[in-house]
């Protein structure tokens, strides 16, 4: 068994009462370098609804296989060779997380499990709203090619005219509308 | 009709060239298996050592589901059998050579020691508990007076039964992947590993846990140290082993290996272990979750490649 004295690291000092956050502005920049490694090492921009896709695909591919092959939408990520789930986007969406997770329990965000939401709603409905939140987000992204991550931040990367606009419609639709759900956050 | 010529000497069904003989239940024993020897063979540990009272999952509340999970893996070999009716004739023939020879009797032997090992504690952690005979009560303050020597035996045995489940693979001599001698101590190491986690998911105690995550660190540090010798040697060996590791290296074992097995398994929950002891607040069950899918993963990849790995091409 090994001893390791600990005496000059003050763990006290390593756990903090407060969840920490990186300044947004810095944590920007952080992103724009990460798509710029990305490039360098893919020799393509990242994504997140990609790794969804994949996910829905193989689901639809696993329970009726018949109609997954016949939809259009679906039939160009089947194929005999692999899974649709043997994408690198999946892989980085795993990635993602662990990296997330590791990063909250460092800056101590990871406590007991819990729903973030305002005081002025119930978890329910917190949940309810997010799952109808998400899923509008899910459909407008594939509508439009990619989401923030794949056609925003990738998109505009690479000076691409419709990573742009897909910037500009997602940031100004959600600033438009923001004041009729207010409710839900303050 | 369609009439189709096949020529060619090597065709035997499920053979050769790939041998397509092991599915699931092997892996699955590979891993109950080692599970149980690690969480045996700590719980025998403590005991010797005379720190029991200290260590009350490791000695009294993990050897619980040791048998159920030796029942369960033994359960996955009957399954796996061919002629299901013949498995005494195991016990009848005594071959020191053969691995399986060696599993059959090493379970004969441990699986009623770990159930004997629960029982002589039933008594502590349900203190109403009452055998109801005279017999096995004598029997219990018996086992219980030779604790310590029972300790031993089992220790020993677990031993065995944690080289024995990567035995059973270096034993198949026509396959490269398997044929080496680190499957052995790989195997251990990893099952005491899995068992080390299971123990630390089990106990509520801070202290308790420090001091298994640290023994389990050791041992996830030797296991990466194993796999990496495993390459090494397969990489120095004739053509047919570099051929194994290319299954590994690039080939279709790739991503499951070195993601699943090593980073996800191995590295990751070694990194989660080192912050919890350094103070950091890491979701209790996060580490040894981890362990447990990257040791199944391992039994899974194992088993798997190596049918495909072969002599002759």
């Amino acid at each position: 068994m090994i001893q390791i004295n600990y005496s000059y690291m003050n763990t006290k000092n390593l756990q903090y009462e407060k969840p920490r956050y990186l300044n947004p502005y810095f944590g920007g920049v952080l992103l724009g370098l990460l798509v710029l490694v990305t490039v360098y090492i893919t020799g393509r921009g990242l994504g997140a609804s990609g790794a969804i896709k994949s996910t829905v695909v193989a689901t639809a591919d696993l329970i009726t296989p018949v109609q997954a092959k016949e939809n259009t939408y679906m039939k160009p990520f089947i194929s005999d060779d692999h899974s649709p789930m043997y994408n690198w986007l999946v892989f980085e969406t795993l990635g993602v997380f662990f990296g997330g997770l590791l990063s909250g329990i460092v800056f101590g965000r990871v406590k007991k499990f819990r729903i973030e939401h305002s005081p002025k709603i119930t978890s329910r409905k917190r949940l309810i709203v997010a799952l109808i939140g998400g899923a509008l987000f899910g459909i407008g992204s594939q509508f439009g090619r990619g989401c923030t991550s794949g056609a925003a931040l990738s998109g505009t990367a690479t000076f691409a005219l419709g990573g742009v606009i897909i910037m500009f419609t997602i940031f100004g639709t959600g600033y438009a509308i923001a004041y009729f759900f207010r409710k839900l956050w303050i | 009709m369609k009439e189709e010529l096949f020529v060619s000497g090597r065709n035997i069904p499920n053979i050769d060239p790939y041998l397509n003989i092991w599915h699931w239940q092997i892996p699955l024993y590979l891993f109950l298996g080692g599970l149980a020897a690690g969480i045996l063979f700590f719980a025998g540990f403590f005991v010797v050592r005379g720190k029991e009272k200290r260590m009350p999952a490791t000695v009294k509340w993990a050897p619980i589901i040791a048998p159920f999970l030796l029942i369960i893996g033994l359960g996955a070999l009957f399954w796996d059998l061919k002629h299901k009716l013949y498995f005494w004739q195991l016990y009848t023939t005594i071959r020191l050579t053969s691995p399986m020879g060696w599993g059959a009797w090493t379970l004969m032997i441990i699986t009623p020691i770990s159930i004997i090992w629960v029982a002589s504690y039933m008594k502590e952690i349900f203190p109403r508990w009452d055998w109801k005979f005279k017999i096995l009560n004598q029997l219990e303050a018996f086992v219980i007076k030779y604790r310590v020597p029972l300790a031993w035996i089992m220790m020993i045995y677990s031993v065995i039964l944690g080289v024995y489940t990567g035995i059973l693979l270096s034993a198949f001599n026509a396959r490269p992947l398997w044929n080496t001698s680190i499957l052995g101590p790989l195997f251990l190491v990893s099952g005491f590993s899995t068992g080390l986690a299971t123990i630390i998911w089990i106990s509520n105690d801070a202290k308790e846990r420090k001091i298994l995550s640290r023994i389990d660190l050791v041992f996830i540090v030797v296991e990466l140290f194993l796999i990496i010798h495993l390459f090494m040697g397969f990489l120095a060996g004739s053509e047919v082993s570099i051929e194994a590791a290319r299954l590994f290296l690039g080939g279709p074992f790739t991503v499951s290996f070195w993601v699943f097995v090593v980073v996800l398994g191995l590295i990751f929950p070694a990194v989660l272990e080192t912050l919890e002891l350094w103070g950091f607040h890491v979701p209790k069950w996060l580490p040894p979750v981890l362990i447990l899918f990257g040791g199944l993963m391992f039994r899974f990849v194992m088993v798997e490649a190596g049918q495909i790995t072969r002599y002759l091409y």
